[in-house]
């Protein structure tokens, strides 16, 4: 798994543009060329609610190039209704990039899975994989085929397009696990970031394709810098990612908590303790 | 230290002689060095490290977070690599901390608070101790302590032994009575009381039938549990002579002169630094301003004014000029 970025700080960036994508899902681009330099594909950003009055929210970085990153986000709350309220010209302010990236060296067939939001954290690896030479399947998931957003961005930079949707609007009418499941063409790694039924569901599928994969995990954050470990999964205390513990005295002591926003997002599918 | 426009904002806490009046609260701030790329950690008054125990602790369950509103509900659970672990890997970087560092220590038993206190209050690298009697997040265990006026006396007087170092005694308000509390940890050899530690509270999550909180119970944080927080200030300070560290849903100067003008000598920031990190900063800095347009040349001679009778108030003399 890729090291741990040293090179977070403080943004003050002024948005560029925001399109509603489908309703409530915006993409969110702004100004932030120090941010873009340094961004590796899985690494997020907290952006501080304009009113300042409630948490910073934690969002993968969509896009990143040149002077502009993005964040594509879903209206679920308070916290990303004032967010999908900025125009261009305002400013934000955010923290990043923060946690580890995705290790996409040397995967020659990659299935990456995204699951809803999931979307909005895997285009760079999509991109730099496709760059590399690698052929990249993009198994997409969501509840209706309005919420497939911006799938056509992902053939344009180069992946293979293969989506379900809950209600068959699209696609394959059901989990796109399984779907993943189904292929006769097996990668070599698989990349995945979504809800975490899904992502335990890729797991397993992975785990029987004997295929190693990595999945980026959402989880609640309060500080998302390593501070206040909330954001926990339970990982082999034998993984590379987990934090230097002793064994505790209950639950074995073969499983330590690691933060998500710290050790992950990514962690390895087959060390993850779930 | 006295600011750039004249005005003087340090604070002495016990031993301590702090130039901002800012402690970052035990549990929400790390060791420190997780907040270091974004904010001037020479610009904060002190870092109250997260709480340590005898022994290794895997923590709660998940979920540990719950974002409520104007809040959030945690229940970490004192997840920690122990004393033995925590002296051999961790304390040595405290030392680079360029801010003083107070060491939390947590217990299940007097007998483990005192142990603690004394193999980590030994190192140099940390400049004083809190003691955490007032967890809300360990199986009716570790907040047992600072519900009770008797067991708070034992576990201060114990820790007490063990060091010469600032003892800070961190108090819980999930009690009836707080003030008693603080009368017997000040008696019991306390240099000083943060008031308050979180308050108990749950959330159920309606689809599932289920509490939120893998723990089911936690602790509320945030703008919430202000009024709350500043009341405890408030009933504290008219019951000890002791200096208070006040917390509880500081987000900004205004928030933070309720504390001051309850009667706390300094406060704690810790969930508000989740929203941002340079809030610590912009307080100190909007705090020294505040001070100035008013003559007054110094943050202490505020402490307690709105408190009815604190007859340990300094008397406020609009400074001329």
């Amino acid at each position: 798994m890729a090291s741990v970025t040293t090179s977070a700080s403080l943004h003050h960036a002024i948005v560029l543009d925001r399109q509603e994508l489908a309703p409530g899902v915006v993409l969110l681009g702004f100004d932030a060329p120090e941010l873009v330099r340094v961004t590796q594909p899985g690494h997020f950003v907290m952006i501080a609610p304009p009113s300042g009055e409630r948490a910073a929210i934690a969002l993968g970085v969509y896009e990143a190039r040149g002077n502009r990153a993005s964040v594509l986000f879903f209206v679920v709350g308070k916290r990303t209704a004032e967010l999908a309220e900025l125009h261009a010209g305002e400013q934000i302010e955010l923290a990043g990039p923060l946690g580890n990236a995705f290790t996409i060296d040397g995967a020659r067939n990659v299935a990456i899975v995204a699951g809803g939001t999931g979307i909005a954290s895997v285009l760079l690896a999509a991109q730099r994989l496709v760059s590399s030479g690698a052929r990249v399947r993009l198994y997409y998931g969501a509840r209706t085929a309005e919420l497939l957003v911006d799938r056509e961005r992902f053939v344009r930079d180069g992946c293979e397009l293969l989506v379900s949707t809950d209600d068959g609007s699209m696609g394959y009418t059901g989990y796109i696990t399984d779907l993943l499941a189904q292929t006769n063409d097996v990668p070599d790694s698989i990349l995945a970031c979504g809800p975490t039924p899904m992502l335990r569901a890729v797991a397993r599928v992975a785990g029987e394709m004997n295929v190693p994969a990595q999945l980026s995990i959402e989880e609640t954050f309060a500080c998302g810098v390593g501070g206040c470990w909330g954001c926990v999964v339970p990982l082999v205390r034998s993984s590379a990612q987990a934090p230097s513990f002793p064994p505790a005295e209950r639950n074995g002591s073969d499983v330590v908590y690691a933060r998500v926003c710290k050790e992950g997002p990514v962690f390895w599918a087959h060390e993850l303790r779930w | 230290m006295v600011d750039a426009s004249g005005v003087d904002l340090s604070v002495k806490i016990g031993k301590l002689e702090l130039p901002y009046p800012t402690f970052m609260g035990s549990g929400c701030y790390g060791s420190g060095e997780e907040f270091e790329p974004f904010v001037d950690l020479s610009r904060l008054g002190a870092i109250v490290l997260k709480s340590v125990t005898r022994m290794p602790r895997l923590g709660n369950p998940t979920p540990r977070l719950v974002h409520t509103p104007a809040g959030m509900l945690n229940a970490i659970g004192l997840q920690n690599p122990g004393i033995d672990w925590y002296l051999e890997h961790d304390v040595a970087k405290f030392a680079s901390r360029p801010c003083v560092v107070v060491g939390s220590v947590a217990g299940f038993s007097i007998d483990d608070y005192a142990y603690v206190s004394e193999r980590l209050a030994a190192r140099d690298e940390i400049d004083a101790l809190e003691v955490n009697i007032s967890c809300p997040n360990v199986a009716s265990e570790g907040e047992t302590f600072a519900c009770d006026p008797n067991l708070t006396a034992k576990v201060v007087r114990a820790v007490r032994a063990t060091t010469g170092k600032t003892l800070i005694v961190k108090l819980s308000p999930n009690v009836t009575d707080i003030a008693s509390i603080a009368r017997e940890a000040e008696a019991a050899g306390a240099d000083a009381l943060a008031v308050i530690n979180t308050v108990r509270g749950m959330a159920i999550d309606v689809e599932r039938w289920h509490p939120r909180l893998g723990n089911v119970t936690g602790g509320l944080s945030g703008a919430a549990i202000r009024p709350i927080a500043v009341l405890a200030v408030y009933e504290v300070a008219r019951a000890v002579q002791i200096p208070i560290i006040g917390q509880g849903g500081i987000e900004t100067t205004s928030d933070a002169l309720e504390f001051f003008l309850a009667g706390a000598s300094a406060i704690s920031i810790g969930t508000a630094n989740f929203t941002d990190p340079q809030i610590p900063i912009r307080i100190v800095d909007e705090l020294a301003e505040y001070l100035r347009l008013r003559n007054v040349r110094s943050l202490a001679k505020i402490v307690g004014k709105a408190n009815v009778g604190f007859s340990n108030a300094y008397q406020y003399e609009g400074d001329e000029g």
